[in-house]
Protein backbone atom coordinates (compact mmCIF):
# COMPACT_ATOMS: atom_id res chain seq x y z
CA UNK A 1 0.00 0.00 0.00
CA UNK A 2 1.19 3.48 -0.84
CA UNK A 3 2.56 5.40 2.14
CA UNK A 4 0.36 8.37 1.32
CA UNK A 5 -2.78 6.25 1.52
CA UNK A 6 -1.65 4.78 4.81
CA UNK A 7 -0.94 8.19 6.35
CA UNK A 8 -4.36 9.40 5.25
CA UNK A 9 -5.83 6.28 6.91
CA UNK A 10 -3.92 6.91 10.15
CA UNK A 11 -5.13 10.50 10.12
CA UNK A 12 -8.80 9.72 9.52
CA UNK A 13 -9.07 6.77 11.91
CA UNK A 14 -7.02 8.56 14.58
CA UNK A 15 -9.15 11.68 14.19
CA UNK A 16 -12.37 9.66 14.48
CA UNK A 17 -11.02 8.04 17.63
CA UNK A 18 -9.94 11.37 19.14
CA UNK A 19 -13.23 12.95 18.15
CA UNK A 20 -15.24 10.18 19.81
CA UNK A 21 -13.10 10.45 22.98
CA UNK A 22 -13.57 14.23 23.17
CA UNK A 23 -17.25 14.44 22.26
CA UNK A 24 -18.94 11.12 23.05
CA UNK A 25 -16.61 10.37 25.98
CA UNK A 26 -17.40 13.73 27.58
CA UNK A 27 -21.13 13.12 27.12
CA UNK A 28 -20.90 9.69 28.74
CA UNK A 29 -18.91 11.14 31.67
CA UNK A 30 -21.47 13.90 32.14
CA UNK A 31 -24.21 11.25 32.19
CA UNK A 32 -22.33 9.43 34.98
CA UNK A 33 -21.63 6.35 32.82
CA UNK A 34 -18.35 4.36 32.88
CA UNK A 35 -16.94 6.28 29.93
CA UNK A 36 -13.45 4.74 30.00
CA UNK A 37 -14.65 1.15 29.58
CA UNK A 38 -17.32 2.06 27.02
CA UNK A 39 -14.93 4.17 24.95
CA UNK A 40 -12.28 1.43 24.99
CA UNK A 41 -14.66 -1.42 24.16
CA UNK A 42 -16.72 0.37 21.53
CA UNK A 43 -14.48 2.98 19.89
CA UNK A 44 -10.80 2.27 20.60
CA UNK A 45 -10.96 -1.47 19.95
CA UNK A 46 -13.36 -1.21 17.00
CA UNK A 47 -11.53 1.55 15.17
CA UNK A 48 -8.16 -0.17 15.61
CA UNK A 49 -9.47 -3.60 14.54
CA UNK A 50 -11.33 -2.15 11.52
CA UNK A 51 -8.28 -0.17 10.40
CA UNK A 52 -6.08 -3.28 10.73
CA UNK A 53 -8.63 -5.20 8.65
CA UNK A 54 -8.88 -2.53 5.92
CA UNK A 55 -5.23 -1.50 5.64
CA UNK A 56 -3.53 -4.79 6.64
CA UNK A 57 -0.58 -2.87 8.06
CA UNK A 58 1.11 -3.32 11.42
CA UNK A 59 2.14 -0.16 13.28
CA UNK A 60 -0.77 1.86 11.90
CA UNK A 61 -2.78 1.57 15.12
CA UNK A 62 0.00 3.09 17.20
CA UNK A 63 0.00 6.02 14.79
CA UNK A 64 -3.77 6.30 15.22
CA UNK A 65 -3.28 6.40 18.99
CA UNK A 66 -0.81 9.27 18.60
CA UNK A 67 -3.23 11.25 16.39
CA UNK A 68 -6.17 10.61 18.74
CA UNK A 69 -4.05 11.44 21.80
CA UNK A 70 -2.87 14.72 20.29
CA UNK A 71 -6.46 15.67 19.41
CA UNK A 72 -7.52 14.87 22.99
CA UNK A 73 -4.57 16.83 24.39
CA UNK A 74 -5.30 19.92 22.34
CA UNK A 75 -9.03 19.95 22.98
CA UNK A 76 -8.88 23.58 24.10
CA UNK A 77 -12.20 23.77 25.92
CA UNK A 78 -12.02 20.58 27.89
CA UNK A 79 -9.42 21.54 30.46
CA UNK A 80 -6.27 19.54 31.04
CA UNK A 81 -6.61 16.11 29.48
CA UNK A 82 -3.03 14.89 29.57
CA UNK A 83 -4.19 11.76 31.43
CA UNK A 84 -6.67 10.77 28.68
CA UNK A 85 -4.14 11.58 25.94
CA UNK A 86 -1.52 9.32 27.56
CA UNK A 87 -4.08 6.52 28.00
CA UNK A 88 -5.12 6.70 24.33
CA UNK A 89 -1.51 6.53 23.11
CA UNK A 90 -0.83 3.59 25.45
CA UNK A 91 -3.93 1.79 24.12
CA UNK A 92 -2.59 2.09 20.58
CA UNK A 93 0.75 0.69 21.67
CA UNK A 94 -0.88 -2.22 23.55
CA UNK A 95 -3.05 -3.11 20.56
CA UNK A 96 0.09 -3.40 18.41
CA UNK A 97 1.70 -5.73 20.95
CA UNK A 98 -1.39 -7.97 21.24
CA UNK A 99 -2.05 -8.18 17.50
CA UNK A 100 1.59 -8.57 16.46
CA UNK A 101 1.28 -12.36 16.23
CA UNK A 102 -2.12 -12.28 14.50
CA UNK A 103 -1.74 -12.83 10.75
CA UNK A 104 -2.49 -9.83 8.58
CA UNK A 105 -5.41 -11.60 6.85
CA UNK A 106 -6.84 -12.82 10.20
CA UNK A 107 -6.87 -16.48 9.09
CA UNK A 108 -6.82 -17.72 12.66
CA UNK A 109 -9.83 -15.65 13.69
CA UNK A 110 -12.26 -17.96 11.91
CA UNK A 111 -14.95 -18.85 14.44
CA UNK A 112 -17.38 -16.73 16.40
CA UNK A 113 -15.83 -17.95 19.66
CA UNK A 114 -12.31 -16.93 18.66
CA UNK A 115 -13.39 -13.53 17.32
CA UNK A 116 -15.23 -12.86 20.56
CA UNK A 117 -12.28 -14.09 22.65
CA UNK A 118 -9.90 -11.77 20.77
CA UNK A 119 -12.31 -8.89 21.42
CA UNK A 120 -12.40 -9.70 25.13
CA UNK A 121 -8.62 -10.00 25.48
CA UNK A 122 -7.86 -6.91 23.41
CA UNK A 123 -10.41 -4.60 25.04
CA UNK A 124 -9.50 -5.70 28.56
CA UNK A 125 -5.75 -5.43 28.06
CA UNK A 126 -5.80 -2.07 26.30
CA UNK A 127 -8.10 -0.68 29.01
CA UNK A 128 -5.91 -1.92 31.89
CA UNK A 129 -2.59 -0.96 30.29
CA UNK A 130 -3.91 2.47 29.23
CA UNK A 131 -5.16 3.12 32.77
CA UNK A 132 -1.97 1.94 34.48
CA UNK A 133 0.36 3.87 32.17
CA UNK A 134 -1.60 7.10 32.59
CA UNK A 135 -1.55 6.66 36.38
CA UNK A 136 2.25 6.42 36.20
CA UNK A 137 3.01 9.08 33.60
CA UNK A 138 0.49 11.79 34.54
CA UNK A 139 1.97 12.35 38.03
CA UNK A 140 5.49 12.18 36.56
CA UNK A 141 4.64 15.21 34.36
CA UNK A 142 3.06 17.11 37.28
CA UNK A 143 4.47 18.85 40.34
CA UNK A 144 3.02 16.22 42.70
CA UNK A 145 5.24 13.38 41.44
CA UNK A 146 4.55 9.64 41.16
CA UNK A 147 3.90 7.54 44.28
CA UNK A 148 3.78 3.82 43.52
CA UNK A 149 1.61 3.01 46.55
CA UNK A 150 -1.20 5.10 45.03
CA UNK A 151 -1.15 2.85 41.98
CA UNK A 152 -0.81 -0.45 43.85
CA UNK A 153 -3.86 0.12 46.08
CA UNK A 154 -5.97 1.00 43.05
CA UNK A 155 -4.98 -2.02 40.89
CA UNK A 156 -8.10 -4.09 41.89
CA UNK A 157 -10.37 -1.22 40.77
CA UNK A 158 -8.55 -0.97 37.44
CA UNK A 159 -8.82 -4.74 36.91
CA UNK A 160 -12.52 -4.61 37.84
CA UNK A 161 -13.19 -1.63 35.57
CA UNK A 162 -11.80 -3.57 32.61
CA UNK A 163 -14.57 -6.18 32.89
CA UNK A 164 -17.13 -3.98 31.15
CA UNK A 165 -14.62 -3.16 28.40
CA UNK A 166 -14.00 -6.92 27.98
CA UNK A 167 -17.71 -7.71 27.70
CA UNK A 168 -18.20 -4.95 25.12
CA UNK A 169 -15.12 -6.16 23.23
CA UNK A 170 -16.54 -9.70 23.24
CA UNK A 171 -19.64 -8.40 21.45
CA UNK A 172 -17.80 -5.97 19.16
CA UNK A 173 -15.23 -8.58 18.01
CA UNK A 174 -17.59 -10.72 15.86
CA UNK A 175 -19.56 -7.61 14.79
CA UNK A 176 -16.47 -5.87 13.40
CA UNK A 177 -15.55 -8.86 11.25
CA UNK A 178 -18.85 -8.50 9.40
CA UNK A 179 -17.22 -5.48 7.72
CA UNK A 180 -14.48 -7.61 6.14
CA UNK A 181 -16.11 -7.62 2.73
CA UNK A 182 -15.77 -3.83 2.52
CA UNK A 183 -12.02 -3.78 3.15
CA UNK A 184 -10.86 -3.06 -0.41
CA UNK A 185 -13.74 -0.88 -1.54
CA UNK A 186 -12.85 1.82 0.99
CA UNK A 187 -9.14 2.14 0.25
CA UNK A 188 -9.46 1.82 -3.56
CA UNK A 189 -12.28 4.28 -3.90
CA UNK A 190 -11.47 7.33 -6.04
CA UNK A 191 -12.95 9.58 -3.36
CA UNK A 192 -10.51 8.16 -0.81
CA UNK A 193 -8.37 11.28 -0.34
CA UNK A 194 -11.17 13.87 -0.33
CA UNK A 195 -13.17 11.68 2.06
CA UNK A 196 -10.34 10.93 4.51
CA UNK A 197 -9.04 14.49 4.58
CA UNK A 198 -12.55 15.94 4.79
CA UNK A 199 -13.63 13.68 7.64
CA UNK A 200 -10.36 14.31 9.55
CA UNK A 201 -10.66 18.08 9.12
CA UNK A 202 -14.26 17.98 10.29
CA UNK A 203 -13.33 16.00 13.43
CA UNK A 204 -10.56 18.49 14.34
CA UNK A 205 -12.76 21.47 13.59
CA UNK A 206 -15.64 20.26 15.76
CA UNK A 207 -13.32 19.45 18.67
CA UNK A 208 -11.23 22.62 18.49
CA UNK A 209 -14.16 24.95 17.84
CA UNK A 210 -16.14 23.14 20.53
CA UNK A 211 -19.20 22.85 18.26
CA UNK A 212 -21.36 20.38 20.12
CA UNK B 1 -1.50 -27.25 14.47
CA UNK B 2 0.18 -23.93 15.33
CA UNK B 3 -3.01 -22.16 14.29
CA UNK B 4 -5.10 -24.35 16.66
CA UNK B 5 -2.69 -23.80 19.53
CA UNK B 6 -2.89 -20.03 19.03
CA UNK B 7 -6.71 -20.18 19.05
CA UNK B 8 -6.73 -22.26 22.21
CA UNK B 9 -4.36 -19.80 23.89
CA UNK B 10 -6.56 -16.80 22.94
CA UNK B 11 -9.62 -18.54 24.42
CA UNK B 12 -7.77 -19.45 27.63
CA UNK B 13 -6.54 -15.86 28.04
CA UNK B 14 -10.11 -14.60 27.45
CA UNK B 15 -11.39 -16.86 30.24
CA UNK B 16 -8.57 -15.74 32.57
CA UNK B 17 -9.37 -12.09 31.80
CA UNK B 18 -13.05 -12.59 32.63
CA UNK B 19 -12.20 -14.43 35.86
CA UNK B 20 -9.78 -11.65 36.91
CA UNK B 21 -12.41 -9.01 36.08
CA UNK B 22 -15.17 -10.77 38.06
CA UNK B 23 -12.84 -11.53 41.01
CA UNK B 24 -11.63 -7.93 41.17
CA UNK B 25 -15.20 -6.61 40.97
CA UNK B 26 -16.21 -8.78 43.94
CA UNK B 27 -13.15 -7.63 45.90
CA UNK B 28 -13.79 -3.96 45.10
CA UNK B 29 -17.45 -4.23 46.10
CA UNK B 30 -16.55 -5.96 49.38
CA UNK B 31 -13.89 -3.41 50.34
CA UNK B 32 -15.77 -0.26 49.32
CA UNK B 33 -15.83 2.23 52.21
CA UNK B 34 -19.23 3.74 52.94
CA UNK B 35 -18.57 6.74 55.18
CA UNK B 36 -20.32 10.04 55.69
CA UNK B 37 -17.23 11.46 57.37
CA UNK B 38 -13.86 12.62 56.16
CA UNK B 39 -10.91 11.71 58.32
CA UNK B 40 -8.39 14.56 58.31
CA UNK B 41 -5.09 13.77 60.03
CA UNK B 42 -6.74 11.19 62.29
CA UNK B 43 -9.90 13.13 63.20
CA UNK B 44 -13.37 12.54 61.70
CA UNK B 45 -15.39 15.47 60.35
CA UNK B 46 -18.68 15.60 58.51
CA UNK B 47 -18.63 17.55 55.26
CA UNK B 48 -21.01 20.11 56.82
CA UNK B 49 -18.64 20.62 59.78
CA UNK B 50 -15.76 21.29 57.41
CA UNK B 51 -17.83 23.76 55.40
CA UNK B 52 -19.11 25.50 58.55
CA UNK B 53 -15.55 26.10 59.75
CA UNK B 54 -14.15 27.46 56.49
CA UNK B 55 -14.93 30.14 53.99
CA UNK B 56 -16.14 28.95 50.60
CA UNK B 57 -14.05 29.82 47.54
CA UNK B 58 -14.87 29.67 43.85
CA UNK B 59 -12.56 28.80 41.00
CA UNK B 60 -13.94 28.69 37.46
CA UNK B 61 -17.05 26.50 37.78
CA UNK B 62 -16.00 24.89 41.06
CA UNK B 63 -16.71 26.07 44.57
CA UNK B 64 -15.62 24.60 47.86
CA UNK B 65 -13.33 25.11 50.81
CA UNK B 66 -9.58 25.58 50.45
CA UNK B 67 -7.65 22.42 51.21
CA UNK B 68 -4.75 24.35 52.76
CA UNK B 69 -7.02 26.11 55.25
CA UNK B 70 -8.70 22.79 56.07
CA UNK B 71 -5.31 21.32 56.97
CA UNK B 72 -4.30 24.32 59.06
CA UNK B 73 -7.65 24.21 60.90
CA UNK B 74 -7.15 20.49 61.54
CA UNK B 75 -4.12 21.50 63.62
CA UNK B 76 -1.25 20.46 61.37
CA UNK B 77 1.83 22.49 62.28
CA UNK B 78 4.45 23.35 59.67
CA UNK B 79 2.19 21.97 56.91
CA UNK B 80 4.77 22.64 54.18
CA UNK B 81 6.91 19.84 55.63
CA UNK B 82 4.38 17.10 54.87
CA UNK B 83 2.86 15.21 51.97
CA UNK B 84 -0.91 14.72 51.79
CA UNK B 85 -2.59 11.55 50.58
CA UNK B 86 -6.20 12.05 49.57
CA UNK B 87 -8.17 8.81 49.62
CA UNK B 88 -11.55 8.16 47.98
CA UNK B 89 -14.27 5.68 49.01
CA UNK B 90 -13.38 3.47 46.04
CA UNK B 91 -9.72 3.26 47.12
CA UNK B 92 -8.48 5.77 44.55
CA UNK B 93 -5.79 7.88 46.18
CA UNK B 94 -3.36 10.59 45.21
CA UNK B 95 -0.42 12.04 47.11
CA UNK B 96 0.26 15.74 46.71
CA UNK B 97 2.62 18.37 48.09
CA UNK B 98 1.73 21.41 50.19
CA UNK B 99 2.12 23.67 47.13
CA UNK B 100 -0.65 21.65 45.49
CA UNK B 101 -2.88 21.86 48.59
CA UNK B 102 -2.61 25.67 48.36
CA UNK B 103 -4.17 25.34 44.91
CA UNK B 104 -6.79 22.82 45.97
CA UNK B 105 -10.47 22.82 46.85
CA UNK B 106 -12.75 20.36 48.57
CA UNK B 107 -16.19 20.55 46.96
CA UNK B 108 -19.49 20.03 48.78
CA UNK B 109 -19.87 16.58 47.17
CA UNK B 110 -16.52 15.52 48.67
CA UNK B 111 -14.30 15.84 45.63
CA UNK B 112 -10.80 17.33 45.40
CA UNK B 113 -10.02 19.86 42.67
CA UNK B 114 -6.45 21.04 42.06
CA UNK B 115 -5.92 23.97 39.74
CA UNK B 116 -2.26 23.15 39.17
CA UNK B 117 -2.66 19.41 38.60
CA UNK B 118 -4.22 17.20 35.88
CA UNK B 119 -7.70 15.72 36.25
CA UNK B 120 -6.22 12.43 37.45
CA UNK B 121 -5.73 14.17 40.81
CA UNK B 122 -9.45 14.70 41.28
CA UNK B 123 -10.43 12.21 43.98
CA UNK B 124 -14.17 11.77 44.43
CA UNK B 125 -16.04 10.78 47.61
CA UNK B 126 -13.04 11.57 49.82
CA UNK B 127 -12.99 9.54 53.05
CA UNK B 128 -9.54 10.44 54.33
CA UNK B 129 -6.78 13.03 54.03
CA UNK B 130 -3.62 11.49 55.44
CA UNK B 131 -0.73 13.69 56.55
CA UNK B 132 2.66 11.97 56.17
Amino acid sequence: MKKKKLFAGILVFGSLWGFSECIIGSMLRDAGLPAGAIMTGVFAFSLMAISRMFYKTRGMQFGMGLVAGVLRLFNPFGGCYICSAIAIMAEGMMFEILWHKISIDFNELDTLKIKSSMGIVTSYCIYVVGYVITQILTPVFSSAGFHIENLIVFIPQILAGGLLAAVIGGIMGPTIFLLRKFDNTLVRNRLYYPATIGVSALCWLIVIANIY
Amino acid sequence: MKHMEKNKLIQIIAIIVIVIGIGSSIYVHATQIDSKHINVNGKDYSIDQLFDNSEEKTYETYSGIALDSLIVKAGVENPEKYEYTIIGADGYQKTVEWENMINGLLTKDGKSIFFDLPKAFRVKDIVEIKVD
